[in-house]
């Protein structure tokens, strides 16, 4: 059966070096030169990119990593649902061409990769830094061959501007805007209040939780993922511990499963909500953010009192959880889950119908099928633009997911504006509270194990975690030493970091009044987003943002973006 | 004379009552609790019996903080400007009959005093910010212009229409004359204005934090955005005192029925206000726009019609 699976991929890509089955996943190990050819066979299959990275084997060199993910795609090879390309390169000369000039997916990957490790991705298209300083210097970033000087007296340049630009105005949203209560910024150009153009730059956490991670073994790993995200920390969980038994090969015992999806599910809810209340109070609507806030409260009492914290559940074991739902709270919860469903419905029939609401979010922020399938929107993002996508169909964490067991449904709205991913998430709330009931109801009739025994050494050297967490899919990565049990290396890549790559070309077009209603549409999450060192310098550099700007529309109207 | 010197008190204190009561509404309505009329037991030694006065309190903190002045400013318009929107608010309550004590009302020509006073108010309120020099400031003055023009629009065709239709310039002469359809119609019209001029939310997109940070009082600070404070206060008493004496008939009644008659109305007139503020999300610019333009030219015709009979 392998042989027939390996026998079909060759078919459609010949020249690989070794060609292996593990799991779900099928690994090819590839020459560096080709992996722009091989994403140009992925892309025009149909495939999507999970993540491209790339990790420091030290003496040997670096690996790069390309996952594709083919469960939408127009090859089926039985089981597989991922593959897994890899290459390596030296320390000497790392360059590989690039991916990022055949799909915009890969963009701020391998920005990624450039900063992180020093490896050149040949051709890129937009060479700017994505989470250090745009003014940081070499040795990263080759391009700017001298440091610019340090103005003290700060003389102040004269304004030459031509009469066409003056009646452009550039603003600033951020790095701190009441608007956007994390740290990022969006550069917009209007005329009058209408956006002309715009640019995203991100970095402004500074964790590297990835690198912690890599020390800390398996087991303490997961409650350092739970706190990438306050807001998503039972996705996070989740999806580690995904990716940790996926390199065990454990089965884990069905209530313990159960348990998970319920708490996925409430991680959901809430986070739904909270993202509901943000849009309201950014429109303007201080009672809408008191509602939904209010009912959020009641659904983190529920978490409460089921692991005994609100925010980080801490629950999350490899091999199961640790803590087990008593039948009284199971049947308290139901009850408290049931009220709060028939108050939403009500809620959403208002906020839904609202004359005023309509008025903000229909037409704002456009995002066309093929935009959000081009550029790899994620989640509720591309669920608003028709795109039936969802993780816990395609390839789903370890939590009970199976429709046959669970009915639930995937939500897609045609809309393709703000006031879509709206609806998607109102359904998606109420989707979720059926999921919630029918586990509690298992939970509350039946008992059983909650933990199995893991194995002391794991089974498998890489491996994959998925899951679709409240903004979109989840992906998780750990890759051990050859020769030992230890973890090499661990790579995150959150749903918020695609989707913020999209808002520029959402925002063009827009109001002014309307970049924090697109910003919030997306339900970003920029502490997801931002997991890397940035280091601060006291350069001052006066840049030409128009130059900036600029480049960003011609490479998105090179890639069809636009 | 005495009633001059009460009105400055009475108007202050009312200003203050009627901000609190758009708080205190507001807060109730989204499930808050607001100031607090009866302070907590243990708290009284600290925090005083009552925050009916709130908004008071939060000047007078306004006052302590140090006041930044920009270098990219205008200074002396973007120093001055508060003041004299302060004393443009401040005069016109003495133009403003307060029930059944006529003031300064009965002099002729009142009515186009105490308009151009209120637009003088609102026209320094937008000068100053201009002055600052802050992007988002200029965004917001934008807005607010926009909306100034419209708003303005009903404003002026609302006490004019009434002005002809009771043959006369004078507040108090209007304001005693008997009550009949045009009244209606055109408070309706003055209604509308007052919701854009109060910055009452679905128009509350010059200060649209969540867009513009501040919008026009980005830059200000301290003492002087204290003084802009201030005079929205005596808005607040201005536009619903001017509502109250033009367009209902409550002058004409004796004094011991007319003061109390006069706070009901005005509860009234805010726990309306405070609805609509409740219960609305902010319009665009644009959106407010048309919306103004829609209902001004339906009422303006009823208005007409009603002029006519």
């Amino acid at each position: 059966m392998s042989e027939n699976i390996i026998n079909r991929i060759k078919e459609i890509y010949p020249n690989g070096l070794e060609y292996k089955i593990s799991g779900n996943w099928l690994i090819i190990k590839v020459k560096p030169e080709e992996l722009d050819k091989i994403a140009k066979i992925m892309i025009n299959l149909g495939a999507r990119i999970n993540h491209i990275t790339a990790i420091d084997l030290e003496t040997k060199g670096f690996e790069i990593i390309n996952v594709y993910d083919i469960t939408h795609a127009n090859i089926s090879l039985d089981n597989i649902t991922n593959i897994i390309f890899k290459a390596n390169i030296s320390k000497i000369k790392p360059e590989y061409p690039s991916i990022g000039k055949i799909t915009w997916q890969a963009v701020w990957a391998e920005k990624e990769i450039k900063e992180l490790l020093g490896i050149n991705p040949i051709g890129l298209p937009d060479s700017r830094h994505q989470f250090l300083p745009y003014e940081w210097p070499n040795p990263v970033e080759s391009e700017l061959k001298e440091i610019p000087e340090v103005n003290i007296n700060g003389n102040y340049l004269q304004l030459k501007m031509p009469i066409k630009e003056a009646y452009q105005s550039l603003i600033p949203i951020g790095p701190y805007h009441p608007g956007v209560i994390e740290g990022q910024v969006v550069y917009v150009k209007v005329e009058g209040e209408e956006i002309v153009a715009a640019d995203i730059k991100t970095g402004f956490h500074h964790r590297g939780i990835m690198k912690l991670i890599e020390n800390r073994g398996y087991n303490r790993g997961v409650f350092l993922a739970e706190r990438i995200c306050g807001v998503c920390s039972g996705a996070h969980g989740l999806a580690y511990i995904t990716c940790a038994e996926n390199l065990f090969d454990i089965e884990i015992p069905e209530r313990a499963l159960y348990i998970r999806t319920l708490l996925a599910e409430l991680n959901r809810i809430h986070s739904h909500l909270l993202w509901l209340g943000v849009v309201a109070d950014v429109i303007g609507w201080k009672t809408g953010f008191m509602y939904t806030w209010g009912l959020r409260e009641r659904i983190l009492d529920i978490i409460e009192s089921i692991t005994g914290n609100r925010i980080t559940y801490g629950i999350w074991r490899i091999g199961g959880v640790s803590r087990d739902i008593s039948q009284e709270i199971a049947i308290k919860a139901k009850r408290a889950i049931e009220e709060l469903k028939e108050e939403f419905s009500k809620m959403a029939l208002e906020i839904t119908n609202h004359p005023v609401i309509k008025s903000r979010l229909i037409n704002v922020g456009k995002l066309t099928y093929q935009q959000a399938f081009n550029g790899g929107a994620v989640g509720p993002t591309a669920r608003g633009s028709g795109w039936k996508i969802d993780v816990r169909k395609d390839n789903p964490p370890h939590a009970i997911y199976d429709q046959s067991i669970i009915s639930w449904e995937i939500v897609t709205d045609e809309g393709c504006d703000s006031y879509a991913r709206m609806i998607v998430r109102i359904k998606e709330v109420l989707v979720s509270t059926d999921i919630v009931i029918q586990c509690l109801d298992y939970l509350s009739k039946r008992s059983g194990e909650i933990r199995t025994k893991v194995k002391e050494v794991p089974s498998r050297i890489e491996a994959i975690g998925l899951n679709e967490a409240p903004r979109g899919e989840l992906f998780y990565y750990m890759k051990l030493y050859e020769n030992n049990n230890l973890l090499q290396a661990i790579r995150i890549r959150t749903p918020s970091y695609r989707n913020n790559a999209l808002i520029p070309l959402m925002l063009i077009g827009c109001n002014l009044a309307d970049v924090p209603v697109v910003m919030g549409s997306i339900d970003q999450c920029l502490a997801c987003t931002d997991r890397i060192e940035i280091i601060r310098n006291n350069h001052r550099e006066i840049m030409s943002w128009k130059d900036l700007v600029n480049l960003s529309i011609k490479m998105s109207k090179k890639k069809g973006l636009l | 004379m005495i009633e001059l010197l009460l009105i400055i008190f009475i108007s202050f204190f009312l200003g203050l009552f009627y901000s609190f009561l758009i708080r205190k509404f507001s807060a109730r309505l989204q499930w808050r609790i607001g100031p607090l009329i009866f302070m907590y037991k243990d708290l009284r030694s600290i925090m005083g019996i009552t925050r009916i006065i709130q908004p008071l309190y939060d000047i007078i903190k306004l006052f302590g903080k140090r006041t930044i002045i920009p270098e990219s400013s205008r200074k002396r318009l973007f120093i001055y400007s508060p003041y004299i929107s302060l004393i443009f608010a401040f005069t016109s309550i003495f133009f403003i009959p307060f029930s059944s004590i006529p003031l300064l009302s009965n002099i002729p020509y009142s009515i186009v005093i105490v308009s151009y006073l209120l637009i003088g108010s609102l026209l320094f309120m937008i000068i100053g910010p201009i002055a600052s020099g802050s992007p988002w400031a200029f965004i917001g003055v934008r807005r607010e212009a926009e909306l100034f023009l419209v708003a303005e629009f009903s404003f002026i065709i609302s006490l004019f229409s009434m002005a002809i239709s009771k043959n006369s310039l004078i507040i108090w002469e209007i304001s005693t004359k008997e009550f009949n359809l045009i009244n209606i119609t055109a408070g309706l019209l003055m209604f509308t204005s007052i919701l854009g001029k109060l910055h009452i939310k679905p128009f509350d997109m010059s200060e649209a934090e969540a867009e513009i940070v501040a919008g026009p009082y980005t830059e200000y600070s301290g003492k002087l955005l204290g003084i802009y404070y201030l005079t929205k206060i005596f808005l607040i008493y201005d536009f619903i005192a001017l509502f109250i004496s033009i367009f209902t008939p409550i002058n004409t009644l004796p004094i011991y029925l007319s003061i109390p008659l006069f706070l009901i109305i005005s509860i009234f007139i805010i726990f309306i206000l405070s609805i609509i503020h409740v219960l609305n999300p902010r319009y665009r610019i644009k959106n407010a726009l048309i919306w103004y333009i829609k209902i001004i030219s339906i009422l303006c015709l009823i208005n007409i019609i009603a002029m006519v009979i």
